[in-house]
């Protein structure tokens, strides 16, 4: 299966689209693009799973080291549409590392609201 | 020991049998034979009708003394044999006439030890008989030896003034007597023909299967010497009220709507009803409906009190376990072919087993009577609950099923839990991705049973971690895995097999989030994914595979009315 990383930003964000299967490959193309990013010095990021359609361990064993390279520069990185695979995040205790929302929208008005104080 | 038997309350319908013996104790009845021969298949009352006949003239019959002996593979050495018969034979003698069991019971008391007591009845024709008896093993003259200890319950009937009712249980085993090594003097078991020639010794003989024992008296030395009785299985109401009436006494209540089929099954034999009955209330069940009564059937044969009766057969016969495991292999072949076995080098090459080994397993259940003359037993062959134990010791045995997965497969055989559902098997290649076909086949399986698609997404995460656990933990050229989606009424089950190296989830130790976080490797979350999402998981080693089996109870909230 195909799996694709596009991104875009908006404002001082980063909105990343993974689409297709997480697994290793995939994982590690999409620890890229967010690397690419913080490189860059954006530390804010979306992370929009609505195209996610399968994931598997290794997948999400790479989605941590993203969580833990941007909570180690000081960003912040928020998830959206995971409601398919919020409960196993929830299960394996990821959520307390993740800032969940609804939509892209409700995400993007949360990063904003933090970039103005 | 002819005193360990059931209760005489619960030996049930075979009160002619009973009262047909009783006859043999009788001085003045001529209308009986001397000798009887007890028939039937293994396990359908023949030893305990036996031990139930030595109990009644044991505590109740003046004039006349029971004498009970099984006969025993480890006591096949014609010395080892005629000693051990003659010193059964003194002790049950002792027992009778004290009327004290604990003669018999205590097996630890040599015989020269009785002396004394011996002496004290002033039975000076027994010490006479023991003295010769000691003569003639000096002598090691085997055919004598055997002589000696045979004739002691005539002697003992003639000097008394008595009758020895004489019971050989398992008789057939006598034609393996031997000298030195086994098959070295076919013809031993002849020498019994004088002592059933005694009318004062009747002797009563049973054996399996019931050709065996025959043939023995029409094409010997015993021909016309007895009478055949033949032990049937119990007709279908005495099987009924058995089983109620156990059922009643463990407190499980008989629903006698599900009950008749499952004892038409057991085919009438009192033994296996009164394992069954007492399976129920060691699995704690309260009733017997028809689930409950295969999934404790499923127990029973595998690991309860008949798999150990069968095994004892086997483990009287056969000396290892590396013996057993050949017999239980050629018996498999046996019940799956329907046909005998003529061709020992073919079978050798088809079960790889040493053609040596093959016929050693062979001779080994000729003498147990599983087999005659080429074939497996037909008689034995129609017993279904014998083709399920053969079949769940194959499992374990030969196949390393855990005894857990032996006694579901079983249980399934008669009473498919997935009657009202279905089974999905796919088997992919381990090459990448090869995974999400199996993710995208259970969509489909979850939709047809109106899963909550969150629920069809965690369950497809499972199987994905269950087949890269699969990919990565093998080390076979077979680069397969073959997976098994079964659905239940209210439960999932899924099963990945695959050839390559077994991992013990128990050694699988599960690192904390938080350490995982910081950690170089971050992974290892495959296991603990499975355990979560799923109610149960078992890892089992069959043969060179590795088995998953993944289970989860599907509650109402987790499907759309």
């Amino acid at each position: 299966m195909d799996f694709a990383v596009t991104s875009k930003t908006v404002g001082d964000t980063a909105v990343i689209y993974p689409h297709g299967y997480l697994n290793n490959i995939a994982g590690e193309s999409l620890v890229k693009e967010c690397n690419s990013y913080i490189e860059k010095g954006i530390t804010k990021m979306v992370l929009n799973f609505g195209g996610l359609e399968f994931i598997n361990s290794i997948g999400i064993s790479l989605l941590l080291s993203v969580i833990e390279r941007l909570n180690g520069s000081g960003g912040t990185l928020c998830f959206t549409d995971i409601s398919s695979y919020h409960e196993t995040f929830e299960m394996l205790g990821l959520t307390k590392y993740m800032l969940i929302f609804r939509n892209e929208e409700d995400a993007l008005a949360h990063l904003g609201r933090t970039s103005g104080k | 020991m002819p005193f360990n038997s059931i209760p005489a309350k619960d030996f049930v319908n075979r009160e002619r049998e009973l009262s047909y013996l009783r006859l043999l104790a009788d001085f003045r009845d001529r209308a009986v034979a001397d000798n009887i021969l007890l028939q039937g298949a293994r396990g359908i009352g023949k030893t305990e009708l036996l031990k139930q006949f030595y109990r009644t003239l044991f505590w109740e019959k003046e004039k006349v003394l029971p004498f009970y002996y099984s006969f025993r593979r480890a006591t096949m050495k014609a010395s080892s044999f005629a000693k051990d018969y003659l010193t059964s034979f003194v002790r049950q003698y002792l027992a009778s006439i004290k009327k004290n069991p604990s003669f018999i019971e205590n097996r630890s008391i040599p015989l020269a030890r009785l002396m004394p007591i011996i002496s004290s009845l002033r039975l000076d024709w027994m010490i006479t008989l023991i003295e010769d008896f000691h003569a003639i093993l000096k002598s090691g003259d085997t055919v004598e030896q055997i002589l000696g200890a045979i004739s002691a319950p005539v002697t003992a009937a003639r000097e008394q003034g008595i009758r020895v009712i004489v019971m050989l249980d398992d008789f057939p085993v006598a034609a393996h007597l031997y000298e030195t090594n086994p098959g070295d003097a076919p013809g031993l078991i002849g020498l019994f023909v004088e002592a059933m020639n005694a009318s004062v010794c009747p002797h009563i003989l049973t054996g399996s299967p019931q050709g065996v024992l025959e043939s023995i008296f029409v094409d010997s030395a015993f021909r016309g010497k007895a009478e055949r009785m033949f032990i049937k299985a119990l007709p279908e109401d005495a099987a009924q009220a058995l089983f109620s009436s156990l059922c009643e006494k463990l407190r499980v209540h008989d629903d006698r709507e599900a009950s008749p089929a499952f004892l038409r099954f057991l085919g009438g034999n009192p033994l296996y009803i009164r394992n069954m009955a007492k399976a129920l209330w060691k699995m704690n069940k309260k009733e017997t409906s028809e689930k409950d009564l295969w999934e404790c059937y499923g127990f029973e044969v595998s690991e309860g009190e008949t798999a150990f009766y069968w095994s004892s057969v086997l483990g009287e016969f056969f000396g290892d376990t590396v013996q057993v495991r050949v017999a239980v292999q050629l018996l498999m072949h046996l019940v799956k072919s329907g046909s005998g076995l003529h061709d020992f080098p073919q079978v050798s090459r088809a079960l790889g087993i040493p053609e040596f080994s093959l016929r050693l397993a062979f001779d080994g259940l000729k003498i147990a009577g599983m087999v005659v003359s080429g074939a497996a037993d037909a008689e034995q062959l129609r017993d279904g609950v014998l083709k399920d134990f053969i079949l769940g010791s194959y499992m374990r045995e030969v196949e390393g099923k855990s005894p857990d997965r032996v006694r579901e497969l079983i249980a399934e055989k008669h009473y498919p839990a997935g009657d009202a559902g279905a089974c999905f098997e796919i088997t992919i290649p381990m090459i990448p991705d090869a995974e999400l076909v199996v993710a995208r086949a259970f969509e489909q399986i979850g939709k047809k049973i109106n899963m909550e698609p969150e629920v069809i997404k965690k369950i497809q995460l499972v199987l994905i971690e269950s087949c890269i656990n699969a990919f990565e933990h093998s080390g076979s050229y077979e680069k397969k895995v073959s997976i098994r989606i079964a659905l239940f009424p209210k439960r999932l089950e899924i099963t990945t097999e695959s050839p390559g190296k077994f991992f013990d989830p128990e050694s699988a130790q599960e690192t904390p989030l938080e350490e995982k976080l910081h950690a170089e490797d971050k992974r290892g979350w495959g296991l603990s994914l499975m355990r979560k999402i799923m109610d149960e998981v078992r890892v089992e080693r069959i043969g060179d595979n590795t088995r998953v089996i993944l289970i989860k109870n599907i509650t109402s909230d987790e499907v759309s009315k």
